[in-house]
């Protein structure tokens, strides 16, 4: 009886989502065109006097004004017969303007994006044991450092090389050498060959700062998604070199393909399928290729001892602190708001307003994908399960993050909804058919959900963002296979195959050679006892007495 | 096995990647993108994960 109330309940809250909106497109009033502006009317402008000024500005009315114009030929004691304010100044320092808000905006977002690594690390160590909190920690810890260090050297050129223009932050025109190959008859653009230290080639540029630390630390997401499902059995020398190959080559790859000019963003421009492969904020070139590449390491490491039985019967490893977890699951979820707004790279012109649709959409999304985890498995197993409502708002927020600067809300939900019980669906089949052991769910989270994502633009993208007029070089919005557009459903599903077929095997060869070099998994004794004092040399509780309760701990 | 499976799973890619260039119509390179991506789950989950769960530490 409680089930079926529960069930209702769901299908109540789905069908108050069913109605969407569709506002009438309204065209803005013509506004009666004003006198032209000239240098004369600007010199009429006054400035606060300077002993008015000197009293304070409680109000801010005096601060910004026409004095904090730079002019660039003031009119001085010495220079009497200079230009003084002219309309040229004024829209310098209005470009000026809008070039700093998308520099402010893009910066802020990306030091919140920054610290969603504090809390994936804590949303692994609650979910690992705390006999190996410490090694938990450190590996996501170091993977900030390791990633930024193989990034700045190696990764950044790779990706974005060859973006050949980002606007918002000022066109970046160092980053314009992408090598491609034919194949076709088309270009393929394979990666870039700008950057290198940040000074190569004229890369010592304001705009490609703020280009780096933004792409940077969506890169060490990626990366820091592998360490959960290694976790408590990865060798920590292994981690440190697996991880800086993935911020260097593996991902950097991949992202250039997506987004720093390569050949899925051209899949539009060169075969006519939709925009060319759409992917807002990373659903696929963050979140999948940390999935598949989790899934890869998962493989290799093998399962933790005592997770499965001689039959194959999987046992349940319970995190050790609960609260952590959540607590972390709210820090990635503030951060989010960074991750995915903040990838329009800016926050004035080129239809950068949609952030508020961005934002929102981020927000119900995660929601919607808490609220199906948790009644998923309240509906199944009778309780609702902390740990995997926590995954089910990650998994909502995952699965949202390449639609959401082409989606309305009532789809976000959707989106959010299906991923939250695919994060559930999903745990269990890697954990009991496949037999991967993935302590933390990574390859559910991000893998699945990642690819969800991006298959749900080509689905539910309604054709109304467009962001400076066009998309990946085509003009146009982008439209999903509901609203008309089955060839953007293609270029979605070319992205998949790629994730899949392609990031999987290079990730998999890599850490093989790993394997072969210097090992991947500790040694039995180690992992008996806990990885941190063999592997870190110090207890993570030093002051708790620690006890074995469940099978291998 | 497993180096088999790697092979399957790359072909996957291969598969959805020459869709692009042996046809123009969009649902061709539907079905092309999609069977690619079946054949690499099959090499990953059917080939690679079946190999080295025969060598599984559970099993020991």
């Amino acid at each position: 009886m409680k089930r079926l109330t529960l069930l209702t309940t769901t299908l109540l809250l789905l069908a108050s989502f069913g109605s969407a909106q569709t506002p009438p497109a309204a065209a803005p009033a013509a506004a009666p065109s004003p006198n032209p502006i000239t240098d004369a009317d600007l010199k009429a402008v006054e400035a606060p006097k300077a002993e008015v000024r000197a009293k304070g500005d409680p109000d801010g009315a005096l601060t910004g004004t026409v004095a904090d114009v730079a002019v660039a030929d003031p009119i001085t004691d010495k220079t009497p017969k200079a230009k003084g304010l002219t309309i040229a100044d004024v829209v310098n320092q209005v470009g000026q303007n809008k070039i700093a808000i998308n520099f402010t905006w893009t910066l802020i977002c990306g030091f919140l994006v920054m610290f969603m690594q504090a809390g994936f690390a804590i949303v692994e160590t609650g979910l690992c044991r705390a006999k190996n909190a410490n090694h938990t920690m450190m590996m996501n810890f170091m993977v900030y450092g390791t990633g930024l260090f193989a990034y700045w050297l190696i990764g950044f050129t790779i990706q974005m090389g060859g973006v050949g223009g980002v606007a918002n932050l000022g066109g970046v025109p160092p980053l314009s050498a992408e090598y491609a190959v034919k194949l076709f008859d088309k270009p393929f653009g394979l990666f870039g060959q700008n950057g290198f230290f940040l000074t190569h080639n004229g890369t010592y540029d304001v705009g490609v700062m703020v280009v780096f630390l933004f792409q940077m630390v969506f890169m060490d997401t990626a990366l820091t998604i592998v360490t959960g499902s290694a976790a408590e059995r990865w060798k920590f020398a292994a981690f440190i070199v697996s991880s800086f190959m993935l911020g260097a080559f593996i991902y950097p790859l991949f992202a250039n393909w997506a987004w720093g000019g390569g050949w899925l963003a051209n899949l539009g421009n060169n075969f006519g399928l939709g925009k060319g492969y759409a992917d807002f904020a990373g659903s696929g070139v963050v979140h999948s290729v940390g999935g598949v590449s989790a899934l890869a390491l998962a493989i290799i490491v093998g399962p933790r001892i005592g997770k499965y039985t001689r039959q194959g019967k999987p046992n349940a490893i319970i995190g050790h602190d609960i609260v952590i977890v959540l607590t972390g699951c709210f820090i990635l979820a503030f951060g989010w708001f960074g991750f995915n707004p903040g990838s329009t790279l800016g926050a004035s012109g080129n239809g950068n307003l949609r952030i508020g649709s961005v934002a929102v959409n981020t927000m119900l999304a995660g929601m919607a994908g808490g609220f199906s985890a948790m009644f998923y498995m309240w509906i199944r197993y009778g309780k609702p399960d902390a740990s995997m409502s926590g995954n089910g708002l990650l998994a909502g927020l995952v699965a949202i993050t390449a639609p959401c600067g082409f989606v309305n809300p009532v789809a976000a939900v959707i989106i959010g909804l299906i991923g939250g019980i695919l994060v559930c669906l999903s745990v269990e089949f890697v954990d009991r058919v496949l037999k991967v052991d993935d302590p933390v769910g990574a390859i559910s989270v991000h893998g699945a959900n990642g690819l969800w994502g991006v298959i749900a633009v080509g689905l539910f993208a309604d054709g109304k963002s467009n962001y400076g007029g066009s998309w990946n070089g085509v003009a146009g919005n982008v439209t999903g296979l509901f609203y008309g557009d089955a060839s953007q459903l293609v270029a979605q599903l070319i992205g998949v195959a790629t994730l899949v077929g392609f990031v999987f095997s290079l990730v998999f060869v890599v850490n093989l050679g790993i394997e072969a070099v210097i090992g991947q998994r500790v040694s039995a004794k180690a992992e008996l006892e806990g990885l941190d004092i063999p592997e870190m040399g110090q207890l993570g509780y030093p002051e708790f007495e620690l006890k074995a309760r469940s099978a291998g701990a | 096995m497993a180096g088999i499976g790697l092979v399957v799973t790359l072909l996957g890619f291969v598969i959805a990647l020459m869709g692009l260039g042996m046809t123009s119509s969009v649902n061709m390179r539907m079905i092309m993108a999609l069977v690619g991506i079946a054949v690499s789950f099959f090499g990953i989950f059917g080939m690679i994960n079946t190999a080295y769960n025969r060598n599984a530490i559970w099993r020991k």
